[in-house]
């Protein structure tokens, strides 16, 4: 009896790990932002949030556009370079992304300033390598135009809020968010940069993402 | 596996219940592990070091590192690349106790070497920092991490606070 009992708890306990690892892998990324619906000859298409174009300048001065994205799945960021709250834990974090998938060509990081007049070209060079980052193969930090870096932050892009803010520490307030981000420019993930536990959530979530388009 | 599990063979049966055991036992090991560490208080190298005054400004300190110093230093003390530098294994901090004390308080601008390593990352002050709790902060980032410096000078960092 005790037997037969110990039987049907293994076999219950073997099929919700089959069943939680089966649920896991089919659960395709949500895609987020404002959804707009448009009539095309009688039926709905769904026209999703998409991040808009943008042009800026790396650590290497090297142009990164939204074309420079195109065929890559990629996470973006915001910073700024003397930041004394939460950008070297977000950094931090951010390595251990980079870490996991530096090799692939299919995937870029893209780190913006949002306090460019400082954080220069020669700065983010700088800053990139002191972070271990030898080169732009994989993770871009960007510098630009102010208003541009702001508006691509916003509700237009990735819908995080930036901007400048005399009371915060250093002078701006920015979100801690690691935004993913698909081929087609849709945003698929918002996570807590600064929580090793979402960053965590986001590793495995990449390769989930780069698996829609094999 | 579930076929495997109906079969009225007693050897399926027992592997079916050492699986059990096997699942079981992970269980607890993990639970086990997870529970272990006491990191509030310190180690036993730690309590062994500190008196039970100095235990007490260890554990405020941790308080107040992860309020006022991990965001940069990291959790671990480790700092980040180049960038900010490490306070375990610090040869600095060691060095210079009393300068560290200032830095806490007033921030620090200038270039810094650590284990021969140049930093320039601007260190913001804390300005609302009281010398007892520099004192605590300072206990626990010279004991936390395998760091083992001991006891913190008070009348010197005191004096060096009130300069």
């Amino acid at each position: 009896m005790k037997k037969i009992r110990l039987n049907i708890l293994s076999i219950g306990v073997l099929l919700m790990l089959l069943f939680s690892c089966e649920q896991e892998s089919t659960q395709k990324l949500p895609i987020m932002g404002r959804k707009e619906y448009k009539e095309v000859n009688g039926s709905i298409d769904t026209l999703y949030h998409t991040i808009p174009s943008f042009e800026f300048l790396d650590q290497d001065s090297m142009k990164v556009t939204d074309n420079t994205m195109d065929g890559k799945i990629y996470v973006a960021d915001f910073f700024f370079g003397i930041c004394p709250t939460i950008c070297p834990v977000m950094k931090q974090q951010m390595l251990r992304v980079y870490g996991e998938f530096q090799d692939n060509s299919n995937f870029a990081i893209l780190s913006h300033t949002i306090d460019p007049e400082h954080d220069t070209v020669a700065y983010l060079k700088d800053f990139s390598e002191r972070l271990g980052v030898m080169n732009n193969n994989t993770w871009h930090f960007l510098t630009g135009d102010k208003d541009a870096i702001y508006e691509i932050g916003s509700s237009s892009g990735y819908l995080v809020p930036v901007g400048e803010d005399e009371d915060a520490p250093g002078g701006f307030i920015h979100s801690g968010a690691f935004i993913l981000v698909d081929k087609e420019k849709r945003i698929r993930g918002l996570y807590d940069g600064t929580d090793p536990k979402q960053v965590t959530e986001l590793i495995n979530d990449i390769p989930k993402l780069l698996a829609e388009y094999e | 596996m579930s076929k495997g599990g109906q079969k009225p063979e007693v050897r399926g049966q027992r592997n079916n219940a050492s699986y059990c055991l096997a699942f079981l036992l992970t269980f607890i090991l993990f639970f086990s592990i997870s529970c272990s560490s006491n990191s509030t208080t310190g180690g036993a190298d730690v309590q062994a070091r500190l008196s039970n005054k100095e235990l007490k400004y260890f554990t405020n300190g941790k308080k107040l590192y992860t309020q006022y110093c991990s965001n940069c230093h990291m959790d671990n003390g480790e700092g980040l690349g180049k960038l900010i530098p490490p306070l375990k294994d610090s040869d600095y901090l060691i060095a210079n106790m009393s300068i560290s004390a200032q830095m806490i308080v007033n921030g620090y601008e200038s270039p810094i070497v650590v284990n021969g390593i140049e930093y320039n990352q601007p260190m913001p002050a804390n300005k609302n920092l009281n010398p007892a709790e520099v004192i605590e902060i300072l206990t626990y980032i010279s004991n936390a991490w395998g760091n083992d410096y001991g006891s913190v000078d008070e009348p010197e960092i005191k004096s060096a606070l009130s300069r």
